[in-house]
């Protein structure tokens, strides 16, 4: 394990970025988890990971960053908490500026690579289907494929600022991968060992290790086919799918009641047939917020 | 009589609603809108948001044109004392023009935009910024000279030309061509004199815009502050490059020569110096940390050289 950035804390001794390589030469590949320190399912895939490449050394090199905001992870919380800035808004960064943004920078330096991926949880309020986002089209598609993770996201690569890691990465050439699977604030192992396999996938399509496992891919989308159902008041929503679902046109996602007295105020039914890629996991819901993604174009 | 409307009305899940409302003082068809609030954490905007409101009432039938008062455009964080909008955690001023379908500050976002379109002249009022102390300032597009004009009437130390940066056109302000954004005090505090001296410039600009008779004033035209006006080329940041507790030496828009001290960087443990920050620039201190802790890197002061 290597310290590639540190920086003097008042209480605290120091802030440590870590990074654990694996082999040498190329390809070289890079993973970043735990910028917000509230969603770690990325980093226990990325351990996971580590695990495996301890028992398998690579053919090029494998760079990890299980865990980048461990004062945020210390506390459960999303952002930086000294001033509370979130580190993947403040890219490409800067090393004379504020602690942030020479994180910020020192990351996006030590993870020079020819490959890159961001592990993210979803929201703490919403669970999502563990998922690669890419763009749509080009050789970042064909390696977001190659993990044959459930949720394939093709999107357009204008929703991802340049402050953010990944517009980051791109704006300096690299090819990036934008990583999301389960809930903030909660471990889903279930998702982290499926994100795991996912990134070995990747390892794999690029000639660094063997890998066996099958691709786990239920649905491959853009925009045109994710149907969003969001709230139609607010209320207290009560889910009646899972991430990962298979749903037909008219299934009952789910249901919406007084908070008190629990009077049903209505129901959310699947306008397409496809597979629940998001569900909301916090019940008290606003007007309009996201309740259920359905990604697939059955009914569409 | 004033007219108080809501712009918006936010259902919180529980079946309680928090409104966003608007006093409407005078009429006729140059209207004038003063916002504030738009983040938890500026009360300095809503005291002279309320006080400006409370002039206008007093003078209603003498007013010659409208004036569109909004004291608090994010009250639910208003209500916690935070910057960002609860439990969705988002900062309000980054995210204008906004969107009718979109989640609760959004959909605010976008009711203000829509209600506030068309209005002669936009000002946003603020407090400092968090763990600071700020001079009084107006804060204007660094293209926009009739604004940067306008913004010398406003009783402020500082008229500072600033130039967009990167999260500047998802703010409110930049949503409205010259606006004029007034701030200064403490962070999340009130700060005795300097409400008062941001009313008075809101009513000082109201005369300007032919809004307020001047006659009317409840002071003395030149008791109004006239400021100076920079640039960004003239707004120094000294960063701490030790970790440690700040302890400022100097006061808000106090002088400082080229290499004075600004304060001190000590242990926390222990106490001792671990460094002395110093002006990199003779000028006057437009803004000191008050809140200690700092990494290295943390800025703890703004300078302004003329």
């Amino acid at each position: 394990m290597t310290v590639v950035f540190s920086i003097e804390a008042p209480y605290r001794g120091r802030y440590e970025l870590h990074r654990l390589t694996f082999g040498s030469g190329s390809p070289r590949v890079a993973i970043v988890a735990g910028l917000h320190g509230n969603e770690l399912n990325g980093m226990h895939a990325v351990n996971m990971l580590a695990a495996a490449l301890r028992a398998q050394r690579p053919n090029g090199t494998v760079h990890l960053f299980p865990l980048v905001n461990t004062f945020g992870a210390d506390e459960a919380r999303k952002r930086w908490p000294f001033d509370d800035r979130d580190i993947n808004k403040s890219f490409p960064g800067d090393p004379d500026g504020t602690a942030v943004q020479r994180i910020a920078a020192a990351l996006l330096e030590a993870t020079d690579a020819d490959v890159c991926v961001d592990v993210h949880s979803g929201a703490p309020h919403v669970r999502e289907l563990p998922q690669v986002r890419v763009p749509l089209s080009g050789k970042e598609l064909e390696l977001g494929r190659a993990m044959g993770l459930p949720l394939v996201w093709r999107r357009e690569g204008a929703r991802l600022e340049a402050t953010g890691l990944i517009g980051a990465w791109r704006d300096a050439g690299r090819h990036a991968l934008h990583v999301v699977g389960g809930r903030g604030i909660t471990l889903d192992t279930g998702h982290s060992a499926t994100i795991a396999r996912g990134l070995k996938r990747l390892l794999g399509h690029l000639g660094l290790v063997r890998h066996t496992d099958p691709p786990e891919t239920l649905a491959d989308v853009d925009r045109t086919d994710v149907g969003v159902h969001r709230a139609p008041t607010g209320g207290f929503f009560v889910p009646e799918v899972r991430v990962g679902a298979a749903v037909k046109p008219g299934h009952l996602l789910g249901y919406l009641q007084m908070p008190i007295g629990g009077d049903r105020i209505g129901e959310l039914r699947a306008r397409r047939g496809g597979v629940v890629a998001t569900v909301r996991a916090w019940p008290m819901v606003y007007a309009q917020e996201l309740l259920v993604r359905v990604a697939g174009t059955d009914g569409r | 009589m004033a007219e108080t409307r809501r712009v918006i009305e936010v259902e919180l899940p529980s079946g309680d609603t928090a409104p966003v409302v608007c006093r409407r003082f005078g009429s006729g068809a140059t209207r004038i809108v003063i916002a504030a609030g738009i983040r938890g954490d500026a009360p300095e905007g809503i005291r002279v948001a309320h006080r400006v409101a409370a002039f206008l009432e007093q003078h209603e039938e003498r007013l010659q044109g409208t004036v569109d008062v909004y004291p608090c455009a994010n009250p639910l964080a208003a209500h916690r004392g935070t910057r960002n909008w609860p439990f969705f955690d988002t900062d309000l001023n980054r995210l204008f023009p906004g969107k009718a379908d979109g989640h609760p500050p959004a959909q605010v976002a976008r009711a203000l935009c829509d209600d506030i379109a068309g209005a002669r002249q936009v000002i946003e009022l603020r407090g400092a910024r968090p763990a600071f102390s700020e001079a009084s300032q107006a804060i204007v597009r660094h293209d926009h000279e009739a604004s940067a004009e306008l913004a010398s009437h406003a009783n402020v130390a500082v008229v500072w030309r600033r130039a967009p940066g990167p999260a500047a056109p998802a703010t409110f302000a930049h949503q409205f061509t010259g606006s004029i954004v007034l701030e200064g005090g403490t962070g999340n505090r009130l700060t005795p004199g300097v409400g008062n001296d941001l009313a008075d410039g809101v009513l000082n600009l109201m005369v300007h815009l032919g809004v307020v008779p001047e006659a009317n004033l409840p002071f003395h035209w030149a008791a109004i502050r006239r400021p100076i006006h920079v640039t960004d080329d003239s707004v120094h940041r000294v960063r701490a490059e030790r970790g440690g507790l700040f302890m400022p030496a100097s006061a808000i828009w106090s002088e400082v020569e080229a290499g004075g001290t600004l304060g001190e960087v000590v242990d926390p443990l222990t106490g001792q110096t671990r460094e002395v920050v110093q002006s990199p620039v003779a000028g006057h201190i437009l803004a000191i940390r008050e809140l200690p802790v700092v990494f290295p890197g943390t800025m703890v002061a703004r300078v302004v050289t003329q």
